[in-house]
């Protein structure tokens, strides 16, 4: 095949390129990037907007060294994500290059990064607990197969750790790990969690590290997730990790903002929601087929913030780590309903009492602070929130199993509470009040 | 009559807005088909301009509702004549579309993925419906007039003429018999004697509200099954109300209990723009729950139009509007009508995406300047209709930014809807669901299961216990006297046993209007008759935690009490335990 190469670059901005009229590329194709003299290829690169007057792209390597003379060769296709098999222990970047130093991939068949939208018809209602041996997610916030999760934390939080160790509980087929705007320790930490834990034979690695050209960050997901869905296709139970999708928005909002686009809230782009909604909606349990589960990290400095406002409308509830905790107020699993009522029969009664007791405990706390928690029952619930924060928030203790992780709730309520103060069912008190 | 076909090509191709040069005529709002690589997708026009470069032509600048990956310059659009439509008439009812109103069960058998260019008929082809004609030849009809009827499932659907349509003869109409809906029934003739041919279906402008035949104010209320809205925020058939919340307030279970327990003919889900997840769970799990009117399949009243938040965002609009459109269809039709659109937000964002690209001066937050008369607009289609006795209740959600109430789509819904349940953030901290606010909320009914004077007590006695409850956690429990202590432990018990309500319970998640009657009886006597109680040798701290104590045990009988009493015997309990409590005899648990 004949590729047709151009040579009018008009303009030369920060991650895009502008060229006079239009060279017959189509919107969303690659186009490959040349030096004038050497034609030694300097990057790949997107079209973006295109019209009669110019088209612009979005360079993959950044656009330090591009020229006006710099050659355009055409290539007539869209971004595709190599796939095959042999991916699996590897580590490759934004654009699925292979990145740790191996030898080149043979790929079986290359596949279209569009992440079109699943039929929900082909959808299945998710079922299926993935537990973890945290008592705040297994006992209040239950993990479902094929959920999309985010940890909410700000960034000095220990999210990271948090994602690892509930990747090597989550019994997955696939791990595909998608670190975007990674610090380089954060990059190695994840590596060698994996390795220690005997995972990485199943797991494979895109990352794109803080600094790097914005447009490989920002095309990562839709690799990593193209690849993804491809293992689901074929039957497997993937688990993704997305850490940090506010790294990913940033570079969203920096690409919006070169491009002048008009923004809406703190220069976000209007279609913030939208496009982390593309990537999300990616989890699904298919009929016939395997499933795609992802957890994210969303850092941030206040929930109001529009990264992790947007992400919550999104995703299906989320984790909020505060002070090296699991914090249960702003913690949600949206699907937990769909399995938590088939475990033992106290697990909806107690995470509900304890939850109602827990907030009348932060009155309670609050008051404390200046001096109105005077009344024994609000000594009771102050008692009751220090325990609650130590044994149940914790998520770095030792792995519990879900029937033991009740009856530490049984054993905090009594410890603390009359038993007609929780609020349980007689029934339920009688079953194990005493026990 | 075969009009030439109206072409242009792409001049310009920003994600989903496009522009074309044109020839000719093109009409604002009109649809266009643009191929590529093969593939027709679907667009509207949204503007039209003259082009700078070219006096003979035209601009018409598009919205398409389908990803443009491999669109070029130069590809062809055809311009369509006919505005974004929907598809009215038998099998509405079951379906399952996506925003566009192409049915989804057929589509997956393509495909796994909405790929870009996929169509499915909006409704089934090849089903058989008996068609019963009413009119006869001759008989003077026009837009709206019935001339026969089908029945689609327990439901008598009448055959319209076209709104399109005016005055017209009746000049054929075929006998009682099965055909499909791509069969001819009627012939009518109008008055500039074109001939139309009828069909069991026929198309409607989404953006051309169906009349009313007389309108009138919404005067019924809606039996939800939740207890805080039937008791304090009710709505009435063919009322609006926005249900504005933060993440994790529970707007999507207080729209599965809507789905599940609201006593009306038919319920149309919009799930614009929200998570896939939620809508499957409604069509699947859903179908095997049954419809509290009639015990069928709960699938049987709904039809729900998926336009999930990965799906294209120009058809999210679209998708609203076309949802719309078939609740007043089924209104004209004499049904009771809820149409739930998750979330109003959404669409609202999708305007303003649109409104970024095509570079116009933004409002507030960069929404569009007239974003709150869309928004009016919009909820002003739903209402009742005396004469044909039906109704279209419009419940909306909106997705405040930052869950601040203060944004512009809220204010402007605030602005817009008779009803407000505002869910709060403290309350679902808390897990006090359903989380609307008891203390803010409008309602703005006529009707209501309980006396206007009821409810005011039970709204001033929960603001009092409200304000006690700042009191105590501002100078302490012992600063707070006595009486106080006790109104403000009715409170709680009112909010915790009644407000309160488990949405995964059996019967706990439902209440109907004669059990909410004896609820509300209950309360009003807790209300009124202070507690007769014995403080002999008793200092203030000792007596409050008495009370305490007894309002315990009163809020766990009552909990209780909301999960299994069913029989009529049953439910008598509650009166007697109240009795019982306020007179404080001892009484079995």
């Amino acid at each position: 095949m004949i590729r047709k190469e151009i040579n009018k670059i008009s303009e030369v901005g920060k991650a895009l390129i502008s060229v006079e009229g239009n060279p017959g590329v189509a919107l969303n194709h690659v186009v490959e990037l040349l030096h004038a003299d050497s034609n030694q290829s300097l990057s790949f690169a997107k079209a973006i907007n295109i019209s009669e007057d110019s088209t612009r792209f979005q360079v993959f390597n950044g656009t330090q060294g591009l020229s006006t003379r710099t050659k355009i060769r055409i290539h007539e296709r869209p971004l595709t994500a190599g796939f095959s098999k042999n991916m699996l222990g590897r580590s490759f970047d934004g654009i699925g290059e292979v990145n740790d130093g191996g030898p080149e991939i043979i790929y079986e068949k290359q596949l279209s990064t569009r992440l079109d939208t699943l039929n929900p018809t082909v959808r299945l209602v998710p079922k299926q607990a993935l537990w973890t041996g945290i008592p705040m997610i297994d006992v209040f916030n239950t993990l479902v197969k094929s959920q999309k999760i985010p940890i909410f934390a700000g960034p000095t939080e220990p999210y990271n750790k948090l994602l690892s160790q509930i990747a090597q509980g989550a019994k997955a087929d696939v791990i595909i790990f998608a670190g975007i705007g990674l610090k380089f320790d954060e990059y190695q930490y994840f590596k060698d969690e994996l390795s220690k834990s005997g995972n990485m034979d199943k797991t494979i690695m895109f990352s794109h590290l803080a600094g790097e050209s914005q447009i490989k960050g920002l095309m990562l997901p839709d690799v990593a997730l193209s690849v993804s869905r491809e293992f689901a296709d074929q039957g497997k139970d993937v688990l993704v990790l997305l850490t940090d999708m506010t790294n990913w928005s940033n570079i969203l909002r920096n690409v919006a903002n070169y491009q002048d686009m008009i923004p809406s809230l703190q220069g976000y782009p209007g279609s913030l929601y939208s496009e982390l909604a593309k990537r999300y909606e990616v989890a699904a349990d298919i009929e016939g087929a395997g499933s795609i589960t992802i957890i994210g990290a969303t850092t941030l400095e206040s929930l109001e913030d529009p990264v992790p406002d947007n992400t919550g409308y999104i995703t299906e509830g989320q984790f909020f780590l505060e002070n090296g905790k699991l914090k249960l107020a702003r913690s949600l699993s949206r699907l937990k309903q769909q399995v938590n009522g088939d475990t033992r029969n106290d697990h909806r009664a107690i995470m509900t009492a304890m939850a109602s007791l827990l907030a009348e405990a932060e009155k309670a706390y609050e008051a404390a602070e200046v001096g109105a928690a005077n009344d024994p029952f609000s000594q009771k619930l102050l008692g009751y929130r220090k325990d609650f924060i130590e044994k149940v928030e914790e998520p770095f203790g030792k792995p519990v199993q879900l029937e033991e992780a009740l009856d530490l709730c049984w054993d905090i309520l009594r410890k603390h509470f009359d038993a007609a103060e929780t609020g349980l069912s007689t029934k339920l008190i009688d079953q194990y009040w005493n026990k | 009559m075969m009009k030439n076909k109206r072409t242009g090509t792409l001049i310009s191709i920003q994600d989903s807005l496009v522009k074309a040069r044109f020839y000719g005529d093109v009409i604002m709002g009109e649809t266009a088909e643009i191929t590529v690589d093969g593939k027709k997708l679907q667009a509207e026009v949204l503007q039209i301009t003259a082009d700078p470069k070219n006096e003979d032509a035209g601009i018409a600048e598009m919205q398409v509702f389908e990803d443009l990956t491999g669109a070029r310059i130069g590809d062809t659009v055809e311009f369509k004549n006919d505005a974004l439509s929907v598809l009215l008439g038998p099998g509405l009812l079951t379906s399952i579309w996506d925003g566009l109103q192409n049915s989804l069960y057929p589509l997956s058998e393509q495909d796994s993925y909405l790929k870009p260019g996929l169509k499915a008929p909006a409704l089934d082809e090849e089903k058989l419906w008996e068609f019963t004609p009413t009119a006869k030849i001759g008989d003077t009809l026009k837009g709206g007039s019935a001339i026969g009827w089908v029945m689609e499932g327990r439901f008598e659907h009448k055959i319209l003429v076209p709104f399109t349509i005016g005055k017209c003869i009746l000049e054929s109409i075929i006998d009682k018999q099965s055909l499909t809906i791509k069969e001819v029934v009627a012939v009518v003739k109008d008055e500039q004697g074109i001939r139309h041919e009828l069909k069991l279906v026929f198309r409607q402008a989404v953006k051309s509200p169906i009349p009313f035949k007389d309108r009138s104010i919404p005067n019924k209320t809606i039996s939800t099954g939740v207890r805080v809205i039937d008791l304090l925020a009710p709505v009435s058939y063919g009322g609006t109300v926005g249900n504005p919340g933060p993440f994790g307030a529970g707007k999507t279970v207080m729209q599965h209990s809507l789905c599940k327990y609201a006593l009306a003919d038919i319920i149309i889900m919009a799930a614009c723009g929200e998570r896939a997840g939620e809508a499957v769970e409604v069509f699947k799990d859903f179908a095997e729950l049954s419809d509290p009117s009639t015990g069928e399949s709960l699938m049987n009243r709904m039809c729900i139009f998926g336009n999930t938040s990965s799906m294209p965002v120009a058809a999210r609009e679209a998708s609203v509007f076309i949802a719309l459109t078939v609740g007043e269809y089924y209104r004209y039709q004499g049904y009771n009508v809820i149409l739930l659109a998750d979330s109003t937000s959404r669409w609202a964002q999708a305007l303003r995406e649109r409104s970024g690209r095509q570079g116009d001066i933004p409002g507030p937050e960069a929404f569009p300047m007239d974003i709150p008369d869309q928004i009016k607009g919009m909820y002003q289609r739903a209402g009742a209709d005396s004469a044909t006795g039906g109704s279209l209740t419009f419940i909306g959600t909106v997705s405040p930014a930052g869950g601040n109430f203060q944004e512009p789509v809220t204010q402007a819904t605030m602005d817009a809807t008779g009803g407000f349940w505002g869910l709060s953030q403290d309350r679902a901290d808390a897990k006090k669901y359903p989380a609307i606010d008891p203390l803010v909320y409008t309602t703005s009914v006529y009707d209501s299961f309980i006396s206007w004077e009821d409810r005011e007590k039970i709204l001033q006695i929960l603001n009092e216990a409200n304000g006690i409850d700042q009191t105590i956690s501002t100078i302490g429990l012992k600063k707070v006297p006595v009486e106080k202590y006790e109104l403000y432990q009715k409170g709680q018990t009112i909010d915790f046993c009644v407000l309160q309500q488990d949405a995964f319970h059996e019967l706990d998640a439902c209440t109907r209007p004669e059990r909410l009657q004896i609820i509300n009886q209950a309360i009003q006597k807790l209300i009124d008759q202070p507690m007769q109680y014995s403080t002999d040798g008793m200092d203030d701290e000792e007596v409050k935690e008495m009370i305490k104590s007894k309002f315990d045990n009163l809020r766990q009988w009552w909990r209780e009490w909301n999960t299994y009493a069913q029989d009529e015997e049953q439910i008598e309990t509650l009166a007697i335990k109240i009795d019982q409590f306020i007179l404080q005899e001892e009484y079995a648990s």
